[in-house]
């Protein structure tokens, strides 16, 4: 698609918040300073005028500084006695009176002082604050993640694990106190405002220069849009990827710039026809989007050729059944109000009836699919399903995080978690990009081509996924290959140990790119020369001895020609071994 | 009208007024000059500050500005009679007072200003 614009860069113009705590504090506090100043001059003002008495009998006038000092320490409840001279009755009628008014005063002063620092407005306004800092002194890239719900906070770890930073912005209180509760490496700051606003993006940092991307999360499509217009808007160019379940958002979303649309009812159909054709590439993706560590998932129960009877409509039920029918596979739907369309066998009613779910005549049927949006009823449907044909393939969808173990007990055969499957197509996506385009091309190589990857993955890397990575090839980042490369570098000769260039790197190159062309799993007799990308997956030290290849002209002269050349620059004239790389 | 701006109003030109009432006659003879006056000059720009307390406008922070001035001058003019009459032996001399009376002649600057201000304000206002 197209990207309209350039749109003409704007800024949001935010309200200024300088010191707007302090004057908040001082607003509330106007008040009780004023009732203060005047009890304090209204008691020394009376305390000069009541005639006293020295020792003598004489009668004396406090002075204005006695009298100031008197009362300071009566009302700070001090209370030294009575100076110069001891009270007269007049004096001491006073003087009660203004301990009560003073005591008074205090209590009223420091009483709305703590409220003042309680207020929900004012600790809103300090938080703000920090977070406006916080999010002003980040110098590393960082992620902006709005709405951290289940699926940002699957991601947020995945992110935080592999040292990205990150900024969250969600309007749940208790999503962004997970911050300060769960372990994170790095710092993430948190804010909890609508992302519906662009004031909220803007102090989250959606200007800032060490913005490089923004995930739009939260569980409206209509917000995520927003975010994603905000961002396109504000920052055009800036990545965005969001999450939404439902087409016409999609599309609208499309609208502006190019943002990566994640739709997860949408992902799982496609994984539901990719298991069908082709069970070794599906167990390659899943193994993939596991991310480093990952064991091989056991080859799941392949699904079931033949009719399928799909429980629910909604977003998720027409486009389950779309897939299903452009894998030519025959589709009964049970929906409350199913609406006619053509091609499909519809039954009106409660699937959870067992009248209405006979008539789907499940005996005959293949797979059955639970996936109303009502978690109670998906269990009941396919307890109730596999009562009648055992042997049935089941996929359901779990809406809710807690009834996870419900549907763990269950085995499903294909559970559909939108939010786990949303954080981990993202995770793919942002991690390695080249990944998740060698993901999206391997699909059409077959089943055949799949398989014999994963035989050679598991033969390098064993059955633990290792370290999935980049490499370019270019002067400055493999400095070490600058003689070869132009000419070109036979990929086998690259892969050689370092320690022994008989034996190879645990290494199998995935993809290979070059001015945007791809070539999956090149083989050993490839030539890849320079400004070529490479992915590979290997274990968990091949990227570093690939590293000392690339980097050291030493390491690349016995890698590649198998010459022992000595590193140092003497030594080189001594022998007589002088690197090819040195000009 | 709005009652608020009113009171505002009342207590900068009263701080003004007392403090000149205070500050006017001969510099240096204490019969001149009434210590009830400075107090009660005192206590009105005391609360002027705290009137002032949170106006998050630009004229705002100009007239807390002038106020704070005006309280430290104050302040310093008590603190110099505070001396004079408690701690040195000589008590109210001719030099003494006119240290007094002279820094309260620099609050009374600062109060001129907040009114000049107060004026600015109003007149602005109308236009608008």
């Amino acid at each position: 698609m197209e990207k309209p614009g350039p749109y003409r860069r704007t800024r949001i113009a935010r309200p200024a918040e300088s010191s707007s705590t302090v004057f908040l504090v001082l607003r509330r506090m106007r008040a009780p300073l004023i009732v203060l100043i005047l009890i304090f001059a209204i008691s020394v003002f009376g305390l000069t005028l009541i005639p006293g008495q020295d020792d003598a009998g004489n009668p004396v006038h406090m002075g204005f500084f006695d009298a100031f000092y008197f009362m300071s320490y009566t009302a700070t409840t001090i209370g030294y006695g009575e100076i110069p001279h001891p009270f007269t009755g007049a004096q001491r009628l006073w003087v009660t009176a203004t301990i009560y008014l003073t005591v008074i005063g205090w209590a009223y002063a420091i009483g709305s002082l703590l409220a003042a620092l309680r207020d929900r407005a004012f600790r809103e306004a300090l938080s703000l604050r920090r977070f406006t800092g916080t999010v002003k002194r980040m110098r590393e890239p960082f992620l902006l993640v709005v709405g951290y719900g289940q699926t940002g906070q699957l991601l947020g770890h995945a992110l935080d694990a592999m040292g990205r930073r990150m900024v969250v912005v969600d309007n749940l209180p208790e999503h962004v106190d997970t911050l300060d509760i769960d372990q994170y490496n790095s710092d993430v700051p948190g804010l909890v405002a609508d992302a519906a606003n662009p004031h909220t993006l803007g102090v989250a940092g959606l200007e800032h220069p060490a913005c490089e991307g923004v995930v739009a999360l939260t569980d409206n499509d209509e917000t995520n849009l927003v975010v994603a217009m905000t961002a396109a808007l504000i920052r055009p160019g800036l990545p965005v990827i969001a999450r939404t379940v439902s087409p016409a958002i999609e599309h609208r979303m499309r609208a502006f710039g190019s943002p990566t649309v994640v739709n997860p009812f949408d992902r799982y159909g496609d994984h539901l026809r990719l298991a069908l054709h082709a069970p070794s590439a599906y167990l390659l993706m899943s193994w993939l989007v596991r991310g480093e560590g990952a064991e091989m998932p056991s080859p799941s129960r392949p699904p079931a050729t033949g009719r399928w009877v799909v429980c629910g409509f909604g977003r998720f039920g027409r486009k389950l059944t779309a897939d299903l029918r452009a894998a030519d596979l025959g589709v009964t739907v049970i929906d409350l109000r199913p609406g006619a369309e053509p091609g499909l066998t519809m039954i009106e009613g409660d699937a959870s009836v067992p009248s209405v779910l006979a008539e789907a005549d499940l005996a005959t049927a293949a797979g059955f699919v639970a996936g109303t949006d009502n978690d109670a009823t998906n269990l009941s449907l396919v307890a109730a399903a596999r009562k009648e044909n055992p042997a049935l393939f089941i996929g359901a969808r779990q809406n809710r995080p807690v009834s996870a173990p419900l549907f763990a007990a269950l085995e499903i055969d294909w559970l559909l978690v939108p939010s786990e499957m949303a954080a981990r197509e993202i995770y793919a996506r942002l991690s390695t990009p080249l990944l998740w385009r060698f993901l999206q091309e391997m699909s059409e190589l077959g089943e055949r081509w799949a398989a014999d990857t994963l035989d050679r993955m598991q033969a390098y890397c064993g059955m633990r996924l290792g370290p999935v990575w980049k490499v370019n090839l270019t002067e400055r980042e493999a400095p070490g290959l600058r003689p070869w490369l132009s000419a070109g570098i036979a990929l086998g000769d690259l892969l050689r140990s370092p320690s022994d260039r008989a034996e190879r790197l645990d290494a199998v190159p995935l993809m290979l790119l070059r001015d945007g062309r791809t070539v999956l799993r090149p083989d050993d007799d490839v030539t890849v020369t320079t400004g070529d990308q490479l992915l590979l997956v290997g274990r968990g030290y091949t990227p570093r001895a690939l590293l000392d290849t690339m980097t050291n002209r030493v390491v690349a002269e016995y890698v590649l020609t198998g010459r022992h050349v000595p590193a140092g620059w003497v030594a080189q004239r001594v022998t007589g071994r002088i690197p090819t790389s040195s000009d | 009208m709005s009652l608020e701006k009113v009171i505002f109003g009342f207590f900068v030109l009263l701080a003004a007024t007392l403090n000149f009432g205070f500050f006017y006659g001969d510099l240096s003879d204490p019969a001149l000059h009434n210590e009830y006056e400075l107090f009660a000059a005192v206590v009105v720009n005391l609360i002027t500050t705290v009137l002032k307390f949170g106006d998050r406008t630009q004229i705002g922070a100009v007239h807390l500005a002038t106020s704070l001035v005006a309280d430290l001058q104050l302040i310093a003019a008590t603190l110099t009679w505070v001396y004079a009459t408690q701690i040195s032996s000589a008590g109210m001399t001719p030099e003494n007072t006119a240290s007094v009376v002279s820094l309260s002649g620099g609050a009374l600057l600062a109060n001129l200003v907040s009114v000049a201000l107060l004026v600015i304000e109003t007149t602005t206002f109308r236009r608008r």
